[in-house]
């Protein structure tokens, strides 16, 4: 029996120890502030065995450092294969800019949906229209309007063969009114239309090579 | 090699029709179909009659609908809640605000300490009102008279100017065995050709469809309908037939035929207006690929 005591009191002092050892932790934390053995300089939180339990964020994999924006390089055009079709171009116009774009949204969501991939989605330079009415007697020419024409293109990167009679079926009965639609492949001379003339540049160009 | 070939072929065709699916693991295997036939000149009698269905293609060819579908009454009212709404949030355009400085100015004129040194505006500004330019455009637009949005050809089928803002498909009648039957333009495969071109070639041979300018949507057919002969006309070299549909839109018209022939049986109907001419078994085929109502 005195075995069986002896035993049960290594056990509670045992527990009691841990108990102990569990309040003085308890004691360290800063949310108890007991000044008398808790001094300013001494970080007593980062000695604590669960100080950094939640961090994860060294655990991901590095991230390149995010350099400043490149000069836009052109994405490479898909090469046409038996069952798909090159980098195709879905150029939609017309004067109404909210019509054209929400059409040219429409065609982007169906894309989605159909499993079609989309490479790029970009507004070409809206063109405008002076429109000079010619007097009935005389040739005095009055400005009646200004007609600006949108552009919208969908560049679409591999369209199956089987998907496309569909998928232009579907474009063609959607067709809103005063909208034009047009698909075609895409070249490099629809990308250099893109961006601006540089004419400062041609004139010392032309200087030099004369 | 003829052997497996054979088999490969007879394997691609039963995979093309029982999934009827259009992926491209099908369609490569027809091609492959194709092309083993035409390369194996030798021994291409046994070919032929390795299969005993006539191929042929046929084309669908739609008018889409020329003027903007008919609205219901709830889609009207939402309309007109619409405009109603964005013409309350809008914010004033150029037009508009000359036309409230116009009035502006009008009125201080006419209140009589008006001084017309203190006016920084143009000269110009008062020879032409922004209301008399309302005004000419007002006269314009009753001058403006729009066609009617239900042509003379309603009922007539064979219009093409019916139903303008419904598509339209077009059916023309074939004899087959004993009777005629009203089926979408098609002819027969012929060696060395692509179905698409089997498909223009179908379009094209129609006595009344010479002025017709199409567009096929493109190299793929869309849907199939097999059919077999009677038990009775069965023999080794053809137990059937089994059509491809190929999509094509219509861009011109062209004129109408001159001599009204009793041959030349075309047809424009709608999707709803198929099921009165056209066999079940080959509406049931054909409906899965026209889009619309």
């Amino acid at each position: 029996m005195n075995a069986v005591f002896r035993k049960l009191q290594a056990s509670a002092t045992q527990q009691a120890f841990v108990f102990n050892q569990a309040l003085t932790t308890c004691r360290a934390t800063p949310s108890i502030q007991h000044p008398v053995w808790a001094s300013v300089n001494e970080r007593q939180y980062k000695s604590m065995p669960t100080h950094g339990i939640g961090r994860w964020r060294h655990l991901l994999p590095k991230d390149p450092p995010k350099k400043k924006r490149d000069r836009q390089q052109m994405k490479e055009i898909v090469v046409e294969t038996e069952t798909t079709y090159a980098t195709l171009n879905v150029n939609v116009s017309g004067y109404d800019m909210t019509v054209v774009e929400h059409f040219s949204q429409h065609i982007h969501n169906l894309c989605n949906r159909l499993g079609i991939k989309v490479l790029d989605c970009y507004a070409l330079q809206t063109k405008t229209t002076e429109v000079w009415l010619m007097q009935e007697q005389g040739t005095k020419m009055s400005v009646d309007s200004f007609l600006k024409t949108h552009n919208r293109v969908v560049q679409l990167r591999s369209l199956n063969a089987t998907m496309c009679p569909i998928f232009l079926e579907v474009l063609l009965k959607n067709q809103p009114e005063g909208v034009q639609l047009s698909v075609q492949e895409h070249t490099e001379e629809d990308y250099k239309t893109r961006f601006k003339g540089r004419p400062e540049l041609e004139g010392l160009k032309a200087k030099i090579s004369h | 090699m003829a052997a497996p070939c054979r088999r490969m072929a007879g394997r691609s065709l039963l995979q093309f029709l029982s999934s009827f699916s259009r992926t491209s693991v099908s369609n490569s295997g027809f091609r492959q179909f194709s092309v083993c036939r035409g390369s194996r000149q030798a021994q291409h009698v046994e070919e032929i009659a390795s299969s005993p269905w006539t191929l042929m293609a046929a084309v669908c060819l739609q008018r889409l609908p020329v003027i903007s579908a008919e609205t219901n009454p709830i889609e009207q009212q939402f309309r007109e809640m619409m405009i109603q709404m964005e013409l309350e949030k809008s914010m004033l355009s150029d037009h508009e605000l000359r036309l409230l400085n116009d009035a502006e100015r009008i009125r201080r004129m006419q209140a009589g300490e008006y001084d017309s040194d203190e006016e920084d505006d143009r000269r110009d500004q008062e020879i032409v009102l922004a209301q008399d330019l309302e005004d000419s455009w007002e006269q314009k637009l009753k001058g403006f008279q729009p066609a009617a949005r239900v042509s003379d050809s309603e009922g007539d089928p064979s219009s093409v100017q019916r139903r303008l803002s419904d598509s339209l498909l077009l059916l023309v009648e074939r004899p087959v065995g004993r009777e005629k039957l009203w089926m979408l333009p098609q002819t027969e495969w012929q060696r060395g050709e692509t179905l698409r071109e089997t498909a223009e070639r179908a379009l094209g041979s129609l006595p009344a469809a010479s002025g017709f300018k199409a567009t096929f949507l493109g190299n793929t057919p869309c849907g199939v309908y097999k059919y077999k002969l009677p038990r009775a006309a069965r023999t080794e070299s053809s137990v059937g037939t089994k059509v491809f549909f190929f999509k094509a839109v219509l861009s011109d018209a062209g004129a109408p035929p001159a001599t009204e022939s009793p041959e030349s049986s075309l047809l424009w109907v709608t999707k709803s207006e198929l099921q009165r001419y056209v066999k079940p078994a080959y509406l049931m085929k054909v409906e899965r690929f026209l889009l619309g109502f």
